[in-house]
């Protein structure tokens, strides 16, 4: 019942007009970033953290939560009408999606898209409302040692899911780290591999990194194997937008898409490609018909509602623990640290204003999402009719904005430039990108928490798995390495 | 953000003779960048404390640690190389991971990440950003380098006029004219 009033309470401030104005303000940002190619969520919100300073912290999450749910609408425009999906999490909405539309069912397709979306983004916050709280009060009684154990896991799991190789994910993951450890030591106050340069005093700040490593890395990646060859765009004037057999076909995907894309969200790594490769398998395997590969509609509306359920699903560990599981979750709470705001359990009682305020937006930007897609599809797609050499010259005026903007020091567009190029390298060698973002800001409060951890158990590392929580975590750390090789070896046994 | 376009699979195709492209890159350069990396963390490392006297563990240590696992790492790659590990680029919606490397495009785009380092505290946003925006069109195929340039300048400078209201500090508008 609690939880009801402070919903309640979080409407009225999500509701009032100038929060309803940058809820709309992020719904259309990021529906536009869905459907333009360079740009995601992580890289949106990370611009636009310098501009959000002079806003009330409320306005601002609202904001960026109408960009996280946005830019998953939006991906699916360019996955169906060009098979060219705009974000990771509509890959699989261009197979079955892309092939709907050559057959003349496009409409069909962009219209299980949005309401499966609507549906999932709003059965998974209904989740998020109702799992948030009783996460947080579960989260005051966890320890450092808990939270160290948390952190351990996140990093295995995220170096071991992404990418296509173990060692590139810890490379990336360990790159990540080595930044997050330059600056001023919280602890002891000494000053660590600043190689005596005043500017490094205050550590590498995220949005630098996040902005070079996607924007940069990506325009240079772009700019050296640039495909001038544009997509087909496959009209939808005049279709028939959704019959009454489409929604029989589509609502138990939706529903099926929604219960995987919510906890798997929630689990670190999964990001949105996996839940929606998960959906789309399932529902290949469950269709009875012979359409899958050939335009079914069940391969678009699963894989749809598990991306946006994915979305809320990234809110729970952020909101209640502080734990990112995805780059965009980790500029999310960078964003908190800007405010001098550590999400956590602390933050529902401290802030419920912005807690309930953030999740009550969820509601009304998801709502807002539909209107502004179902029948405006037209008007986004006008989008792509920016020409490529500009739209990439664009974001990096906008990065170098963005960069400017934080501390107006040339050491931050020196490394701006010198992260690029190492985000260039890791696209041509294939080392994923995520792991490098979360590891730069897990990295130093995995560090603190163990620190803490072992200074209350006077130097005893047994102190790191004293509790059951910590202990069953460092077990799990130590089976995502076992496992793999054991299954391996017990296959080639048999 | 790897594999975005649903026809990764095009990556296995084997490469064509005289494509301009090694079928088998074996970068060793990185396996030893890391090693140089993590033996730069290690040293900085090993010159503070590694202990401290209540907390078990000093400024040191995780910085050291840090730097071995790079090493080791960097090792590991470089033995996975010489059994063969394959490194594909990934595939991104407007490049095409099969084709080979545009050096000129890429050196010209590398220009214009680099150029903010020294021109944007000396010559201000809007002049940067035209330069930039004129140096990546070029790099991805315009010709039109007077009306890029333009265009790069307008947004500079209504970005410059319309964060610097929002309260972002960057800097003056055309220093080379004091202001």
């Amino acid at each position: 019942m609690e939880t009801f009033e402070l919903l309640l309470h979080g409407f009225s401030v999500a509701l009032q007009p100038h929060n309803l104005f940058w809820a709309f303000i992020g719904s259309v940002l990021g529906t536009a970033i869905g459907v333009l190619p360079g740009i995601g969520p992580a890289l949106t919100i990370a611009l636009l953290l310098p501009v959000t300073i002079t806003l009330a912290p409320t306005s601002a999450f609202i904001m960026f939560a109408g960009v996280l749910y946005g830019a998953m609408y939006g991906g699916s425009t360019t996955s169906i009408l060009i098979n060219t999906p705009g974000e990771a999490g509509s890959m699989m909405t261009a197979l079955e999606g892309n092939k709907m539309a050559r057959a003349g069912r496009g409409a069909a397709a962009l219209a299980t898209a949005a309401i499966g979306s609507f549906v999932a983004g709003t059965i998974a916050t209904l989740c998020l409302t109702f799992a948030a709280p009783t996460i947080a009060e579960l989260a005051f009684y966890l320890k450092p040692a808990d939270y160290f154990a948390m952190t351990a896991l996140a990093f295995c799991s995220i170096a071991v899911v992404m990418g296509r190789s173990r060692t590139r994910g810890f490379v990336s993951l360990f790159l990540g780290l080595a930044l997050g450890v330059v600056g001023i030591d919280a602890m002891t106050g000494q000053p660590r591999l600043t190689f005596g340069t005043l500017q490094l005093l205050r550590g590498v700040e995220l949005t630098v990194v996040l902005v070079s490593l996607f924007a940069v890395g990506e325009l240079l990646y772009v700019a050296s194997r640039y495909n001038k060859i544009p997509g087909v765009m496959q009209p939808i004037k005049g279709q028939k937008w959704f019959t009454r057999e489409d929604l029989s076909r589509s609502w138990k995907p939706w529903l099926r898409g929604t219960a995987i894309g919510f906890p798997m969200g929630a689990l670190p790594g999964s990001g949105s490609e996996i839940p929606t490769m998960l959906s789309y398998t399932l529902e290949r395997k469950l269709s009875k018909r012979d359409d899958f590969g050939k335009g079914a509609i069940e391969g678009v509306a699963g894989p749809e509602a598990a991306n946006n359920a994915a979305a809320a699903g990234i809110l729970v560990p952020m909101l209640t623990l502080g734990l990112p599981t995805s780059a965009t979750a980790a500029v999310l709470l960078a964003a908190f640290q800007n405010y001098g705001l550590q999400p956590g359990p602390f933050l529902f009682t401290s802030n419920p204003s912005l807690i309930w305020g953030l999740i009550a937006s969820l509601y009304v930007g998801n709502l807002m999402l539909l209107v502004l897609n179902l029948p405006l599809v037209g008007l986004w797609v006008k989008l792509l009719s920016i020409p490529r050499p500009q739209l990439y010259a664009g974001i990096l005026v906008f990065a170098m904005v963005g960069v400017w903007g934080v501390s107006g020091a040339w050491s931050d567009l020196l490394i701006m430039a010198s992260v690029g190029v190492l985000g260039y390298v890791m696209r041509v060698y294939d080392f994923p990108i995520a792991p490098a973002l979360i590891g730069l800001i897990l990295g130093p409060m995995a560090e603190n928490y163990l620190r803490t951890a072992l200074a209350a158990g006077q130097g005893n590392p047994m102190v790191l798995v004293g509790t059951p929580v910590s202990a069953t975590l460092i077990v799990l750390c130590v089976l995502i390495f076992a496992l793999p090789p054991l299954i391996q070896r017990l296959r080639a046994n048999a | 953000m790897r594999a975005l376009s649903t026809e990764s699979a095009k990556t296995d195709l084997p490469l064509e003779e005289g494509s301009g492209q090694t079928a088998a890159p074996r970068p060793f350069w990185i396996g030893g960048g890391l090693i140089a990396i993590g033996a730069i963390w290690m040293h900085g490392g090993l010159s503070l404390p590694q202990g401290a006297r209540y907390a078990a563990v000093g400024p040191g240590l995780t910085p050291t640690l840090i730097g071995a696992v790079l090493v080791l790492l960097g090792v590991i790659l470089i033995v996975q190389i010489l059994r063969g590990e394959r490194f594909e680029p990934q595939d991104s919606e407007d490049a095409a991971a099969t084709s080979p490397m545009d050096k000129r495009a890429f050196f010209t785009a590398l220009v214009a990440v680099f150029l903010p380092v020294g021109a944007l505290p000396t010559l201000g946003l809007p002049l940067t950003a035209a330069l930039a925006f004129t140096l990546v069109t070029r790099a991805l195929g315009s010709t039109r380098l007077i009306a890029n340039f333009v265009i790069g300048g307008v947004i500079g400078s209504v970005s410059w006029l319309l964060f610097t209201q929002l309260g972002l500090q960057l800097g003056r508008f055309f220093p080379p004219l004091g202001f």
